[in-house]
């Protein structure tokens, strides 16, 4: 393989794992309180369409993304109220999520008399050092040639890195997401510490989502996202629930997806491969990986939340 | 502690009429939800609606189309509903609907035009199954002897029968796709000795196969005694140990017919309505409605039929929307919040809400342990 070609396969793996470090540490976040949300893909799919409609109204592209956090998060506030006021089955509700989401998103693209639907966006994130910089070897294309939220993607991964094991409300949360009793016992609000961090992780899912409206996909489509949600279900684990390790599993998983195009550049034999078997393998990865990781006792050892996925009822402490 | 407004206290039984209205009032709140979100986009929602029950229920045609749309929910929902109860969390109904429909095309194209329908049509039967009891083994073998996660890995491999298929159709020159067909790759058509026979417009016996499928799976779990083991087992696997069950082999064994269901469905559904390994005639997200069905049903085999029906009026009455502007997605969002109420309605039905007396018994701590 040429040099080129590998520098352009990472730059592309990149900018399509940027999105999946949103919606992976936005999940790492909700797990690491003891939720488990299956919404991402909808919440991802919310974000995406309404981060594109508050762009295409206002020309902001800031406003765009407050817009799809804010929508995500209120998305995963409803599964919020089921898994832990209600306490009913996490798995179901985050399902309903990500059905009503996307469900949601394509009414909305495709709803009024002006549809949103085909229509390309009023603003895109462009490459933030366009320029002198991307022309050094390597380093240039692969460091400078980004826009801003590639950036930002690495930034809140370390913060949220840095807050879950440097400080104390971190520590609240990883308790809360161990053994919420205990934590209760030493005076933290464990119904409060649950909703806010799915919140959170709901609002980082609604920025991956509008990543792809704003900058990877910049023209409104029925499914611009793929299955990046649920790519980042997987990515959690690989991840170890540790945000640094979703920036490398997230790029991983980027270079996977675009290895399809990155074999048909580089001719004979190789682009004789079909694309639909291609197609196959960012899934066949993430199975592999599952049962490599997640087998036996193994999940525990990584660092799985001892209460992931289970109902706290405080009156039975 | 904090004055509480309310004291949560689990119900023993819930009566017949609440679990009957919990699920009636799932729907009509999904209903008001979808009203808001028509309104705001400057559409009545009783027009909406008006034309979704006509489309669905207003002729003896859109009703055998309803009917057509439902045969294959009654098969993913018994799918979802038999692995939920086990709380095997079996969510690639989507992939093994789709590898029963490879399988059941396969058998009837190699099977060919000579073959007997009384041979042809068993055959298209049970290899759908077949084909997603082997998808559904692909996680079922990890989860059971080395305690892999199933959500992630039936998840994935939805993704994965989609792309087959795809290549199948599109990236290959495969027996699936069609020869005579150049102009743009499409499946290659079932014969007609392999195509269920209809007999009501385009209604075929698929419904009364799929209908006796959900029979016979409540007859199994409720009334033999390996339902009755496998019940244990879902209620509490260290119980089932004890009981001498053999857990390992009741979860293979309920995975494994969770795929073969919802393979069933896969199967019918190709050599029914639809009579070719077409992807984007599959490729319909029944496996995901399914769960709904499931839910909806609240896990019970026989409401599965009815809930089924309803889901796929849902689902035929989509296209007809667009002719009064209204977009076709507002059926997939009418069943997702349809299914967020019904996931919260358990709540009520598993816990009952009561204002706290003033008397000393109003302790939730000895009310909960009561």
């Amino acid at each position: 393989m040429n040099e080129s070609l590998l520098i352009l396969t990472a730059v592309a793996a990149i900018s399509l794992g940027t999105p999946l470090i949103f919606a992976t540490v936005g999940e790492i976040i909700t797990e690491r309180a003891g939720i488990l949300n299956l919404g991402v893909q909808g919440m991802m799919l919310v974000g995406a369409v309404s981060g594109f409609w508050a762009t295409f109204v206002s020309g902001s592209l800031i406003l765009g993304v407050v817009v799809a956090m804010v929508a995500a998060a209120g998305l995963a506030a409803v599964h919020a109220f089921t898994s832990i006021t209600l306490r009913v089955s996490q798995i179901v509700s985050g399902l309903a999520l990500t059905l009503f989401g996307t469900g949601l998103a394509s009414f909305l693209g495709r709803a009024g008399s002006e549809p949103l639907v085909g229509s390309p966006s009023r603003k895109v994130f462009v490459p933030l050092l366009d320029g002198a910089m991307t022309e050094i070897p390597v380093v240039g294309p692969l460091l400078f040639g980004h826009d801003a939220l590639v950036y930002l993607a690495v930034i809140v991964a370390g913060v949220a890195s840095y807050y879950l094991f440097h400080t104390h409300l971190g520590l609240s949360l990883r308790a809360v997401g161990e053994d919420p009793a205990s934590a209760e016992s030493a005076g933290v609000n464990v119904t409060w510490v649950r909703y806010a961090h799915v919140m959170v992780g709901g609002a980082l899912a609604g920025l991956g989502g509008a990543y792809f409206s704003l900058a990877l996909v910049p023209t409104w489509q029925d499914d611009p996202i793929g299955a990046a949600g649920w790519i980042a279900i997987a990515l959690v684990i690989l991840a170890s629930w540790r945000p640094w390790r979703a920036v490398f599993a997230a790029y991983l998983f980027g270079a996977a997806e675009r290895f399809q195009f990155t074999l048909q550049t580089l001719g004979e034999p190789w682009s004789n491969v079909p694309s639909t078997l291609l197609a196959m393998l960012p899934f066949v990865l993430a199975i592999v990986a599952m049962i490599v990781l997640t087998s036996g006792k193994r999940a525990r050892f990584l660092g799985a939340p001892a209460a992931l996925g289970i109902p706290y009822f405080r009156e039975q402490r | 502690m904090t004055t509480r407004r309310f004291i949560v206290e689990p119900r023993g039984l819930a009566s017949p009429q609440l679990k009957l209205f919990v699920p009636v009032a799932s729907v009509l709140a999904a209903m008001a939800v979808g009203a808001v979100f028509l309104l705001v986009t400057g559409v009545n929602p009783l027009t909406v609606y008006a034309q979704m029950y006509d489309a669905a229920f207003g002729s003896a045609r859109g009703f055998s189309e309803t009917l057509i749309s439902a045969t294959p929910l009654i098969l993913t929902g018994v799918a979802a509903a038999i692995a939920f109860k086990m709380l095997v969390w079996n969510i690639g109904g989507e992939g093994q609907f789709l590898m029963g429909a490879v399988f059941a095309a396969g058998i009837a194209i190699w099977l060919g035009d000579g073959a007997p329908a009384a041979l042809a049509l068993p055959a298209v039967v049970l290899a759908g199954g077949l084909g997603g009891a082997v998808w559904a083994a692909v996680a079922a073998v990890p989860r059971v002897y080395l305690g892999t996660n199933e959500i992630i890995t039936t998840l994935m491999l939805n993704f994965i029968a989609l792309n087959f298929v795809n290549f199948l159709i599109f990236g290959s020159n495969s027996p699936w796709r069609d020869p005579a067909v150049t102009t743009f790759p499409s499946g290659r058509p079932i014969p007609d000795a392999a195509r269920m026979p209809d007999f009501f417009n385009r209604l075929d016996i698929g419904i009364f196969i799929a209908i006796g499928m959900a029979v016979a799976a409540w007859y199994l779990m409720e009334k033999t005694s390996w339902g009755f083991a496998v019940r244990i087992v879902g209620d509490s696997s260290s119980t089932a140990r004890y009981a001498g069950v053999g857990v390992a082999q009741k979860i293979l064994g309920v995975f494994l017919l969770s795929g073969a269901a919802a393979g069933f469905a896969g199967g019918l559904f190709v050599s029914g309505p639809v009579g070719a390994l077409d992807p984007r005639s599959l490729d319909l997200g029944l496996g995901f409605t399914g769960i709904i069905v499931a839910a909806l049903a609240r896990l019970n085999l026989i409401a599965v039929i009815p809930v089924a029906i309803l889901m796929g009026a849902l689902n035929n009455s989509g296209p007809s929307l667009q002719a009064i502007g209204v977009p076709t997605a507002t059926v997939t969002m009418l069943q997702g919040a349809i299914l967020i109420f019904a996931v919260a309605g358990e709540f009520f039905i598993r816990n009952r809400l009561r204002r706290p007396e003033r008397s000393s018994s109003s302790n939730p701590e000895e009310v909960v342990a009561a």
